[in-house]
């Protein structure tokens, strides 16, 4: 059993559904810009993530990741359009805040506060709280508990606070860059320790990072961002099936860009790679397709900068 | 969310009830002493007839004198220490994030860490205040200086009312600014800014003052630690006159405005008679003054106005911080 189906197996059907039919919605955004003054962090970002899901969010630096987490989390507010999280918009309001957890990317904790004060603070901030389990976590990972956590390594501090999200038991749990700081071993543990909790259910997770390797481990969910708009959200496995890579002869391939809509484009004298998004079966006989990889997809898409409705070219390796 | 604010300010609580333990020490001790000078002076003068003023009495040593005075800038140590970090050193580190994202609404946060930044602030002014008020009453009784600024603003009710605002102008400057340096540099010069301008502005003319005109001959002493406001001479056709200043007078009254008759009299120590004393008596003076009963009242009203700014920062700290993306 691969890492994806152990995770996918539990998620499917909610109670008394299967797929295809209306499933709970995690997460539903419509039309969501925000500005910072004459920057737009966020352009028209609709998405939909179904509960139970682990949702990679990934694109390049400045591509609005951080922006998309805080407007689901409440803690910045849209220029306009509509988010809908757990089936409210985000508000000040202890019951919905306690259905969210939100780890931001430099891991805020009181520097001068010890992980067990936290543990405590959070006892006393949360109708829900699991403190014993941050106990027993930080004490399996050998992290004391009575030391401040300004004084713990920068992947220690980030244990601590991951170990606390968790342990408010939210429904969402909205992670950006969360497994920067750890180590490999330490990266696949807590992906893994996410996948379980999912699978015990109640649980929907949308976690930016780089590392698209470790994403594709436990993510069946996928949100690629880029020039802060939308480029891809959907399951991995559907994503996957919609694109092909297409290798023929270099020649005119404009009769295939009409029927497709190609991603990128590599030419060389020689031979022409296309990455394309489906629209149909592909009917040039001179073109050989073949399945796309979770990180070629992305990278295809990441040197996307022009809005999805119109096709942009990328050439690369071009000779003469 | 008390015990986290309390976990997270335990060790300025501890500071600030440390400092405020050691003035009272300091503070208790010089003052059951000066009272007991004031008390057997008291005594001594009784037994002296005409005796009213109780001249240089011991009034505690220049360095505790000194410590009482320097109370006036105490109630904007709040604002600057505890004030301004309150939203900007959290605000520094990302910890609002943490806080916010826990299950408690930002406002609940806030009104909590405000609340009890009040109460302390409260306490503060209010325990210094006690104590300067306590130690200076035989100065109060003797000098009858109840209303110099030297006074006035470190006693009674207006302390507390200034230690409200220094913590309200922090609380507000740190959370608009978001940086904890230049919200403390903006507290204190916001603090001395407003405080000067009330004081020398604004609270001469809380309620109008009383103008009593006498005798430029005679003589008129209010009762009590009255405020004086000006004083000066008017002459026969109800013109004002200037003061005098470094022309010789008599009874307030220039020479230029006098008949030569006086001249001998301003230059020697005999008093004024015949024709002088028929000018002078043409001659009034007048005293402008707040008088001693309105204390009170006075403390009331700058209290009243010091308290009305911090509930205005309060408020616009609440509008910036619920309002604003975090």
């Amino acid at each position: 059993m691969t890492p994806m189906e152990k995770v996918l197996g539990p998620v499917g059907p909610g109670p008394g559904g299967h797929w295809g039919s209306p499933e709970p919605i995690a997460v539903q955004t419509s039309g969501l810009t925000k500005h910072y003054g004459k920057v737009t962090a966020l352009n028209d970002c609709t998405i939909t993530v179904p509960e139970g899901r682990i949702s990679a969010l990934i694109g390049p630096n400045g591509a609005g990741k951080t922006t998309l987490l805080r407007l689901l989390a409440g803690l910045a507010r849209p220029t306009s359009g509509q988010v809908i999280v757990n089936g409210v918009t985000p508000h000040q309001d202890s019951a919905f805040l306690a259905d969210i957890g939100y780890l931001a990317q430099d891991i805020p904790l009181y520097r001068r506060l010890t992980a067990e004060d936290h543990i405590r603070a959070g006892a006393h901030l949360n109708p829900r709280w699991d403190g014993e389990s941050v106990r027993e976590r930080l004490t399996g990972l050998k992290i004391p508990l009575n030391r401040p956590v300004g004084k713990l390594s920068g992947g220690q501090r980030a244990q601590v606070a991951l170990a606390l999200i968790l342990a408010k038991r939210p429904r969402l749990l909205l992670l950006d860059e969360p497994v920067a700081a750890l180590d490999p071993l330490a990266r696949k543990n807590f992906l893994g320790l996410l996948a379980d909790g999912v699978e015990a259910g109640g649980l929907t997770v949308i976690l930016s990072s780089h590392l698209v390797a470790d994403l594709e481990r436990v993510s069946d969910h996928l949100i690629m961002l880029a020039a802060s708009r939308v480029q891809l959200c959907g399951d991995i496995d559907d994503l996957l099936a919609e694109h092909r890579i297409l290798v023929g002869p270099s020649k005119d391939t404009a009769a295939l860009e009409r029927a497709h809509r190609v991603v990128q484009a590599t030419r060389t004298p020689r031979q022409t790679t296309l990455l394309v998004r489906l629209n149909g079966p592909v009917v040039d006989p001179a073109f050989q397709a073949s399945e796309v990889h979770l990180e070629e997809l992305v990278l295809a898409y990441m040197g996307e900068d022009a809005p999805p409705a119109l096709t942009h070219l990328t050439s690369v390796g071009e000779e003469q | 969310m008390t015990w986290l604010v309390w976990r997270q300010h335990r060790i300025q609580f501890y500071v600030g009830a440390a400092l405020l333990a050691a003035f009272a020490i300091i503070i208790v001790i010089t003052g059951v002493q000066v009272a007991d000078q004031f008390r057997s002076a008291q005594l001594a003068c009784a037994m002296h007839e005409g005796c009213r003023h109780l001249g240089g009495l011991f009034m505690g040593s220049r360095v505790v004198g000194f410590m009482v005075i320097a109370t006036l800038g105490a109630p904007v140590l709040v604002g600057l220490f505890w004030g301004a970090p309150l939203v900007a050193a959290e605000a520094e580190a990302g910890t609002t994030q943490f806080a916010w994202m826990q299950s408690v609404t930002r406002k609940h946060w806030l009104v909590v860490k405000i609340g009890w930044m009040l109460v302390a602030a409260a306490i503060w002014g209010g325990v210094i205040s006690a104590l300067v008020t306590w130690w200076s009453s035989p100065n109060n009784a003797e000098l009858l200086n109840q209303f110099n600024p030297g006074r006035f603003d470190i006693m009674d009710l207006v302390p507390v009312a200034y230690s409200l605002f220094g913590m309200a102008l922090g609380i507000a400057a740190g959370a608009l600014i978001r940086r904890v340096l230049p919200a403390m540099a903006v507290t204190l010069a916001g603090f001395i800014a407003v405080r000067v301008v009330v004081a020398l502005w604004l609270r001469p003319h809380y309620l109008s003052a009383v103008t009593v005109f006498y005798k430029a001959t005679g003589g008129f002493n209010p009762p009590g630690a009255f405020w004086q406001i000006a004083q000066g001479v008017v002459g026969p056709n109800g013109q004002a006159l200037a003061q005098p200043n470094n022309t010789p007078y008599i009874d307030g009254v220039p020479m230029t405005a006098l008949p030569g008759a006086c001249a001998p009299v301003a230059n020697g120590p005999a008093g004024p008679t015949g024709s002088c004393l028929q000018a002078l008596s043409h001659f009034r003076a007048y005293l402008t003054y707040q008088p001693a009963d309105r204390f009170w009242t006075f403390q009331g009203i700058e209290s009243g106005i010091f308290l009305a700014l911090a509930f205005v920062l309060i408020a616009i700290t609440a509008v910036v911080l619920l309002r604003r993306d975090a």
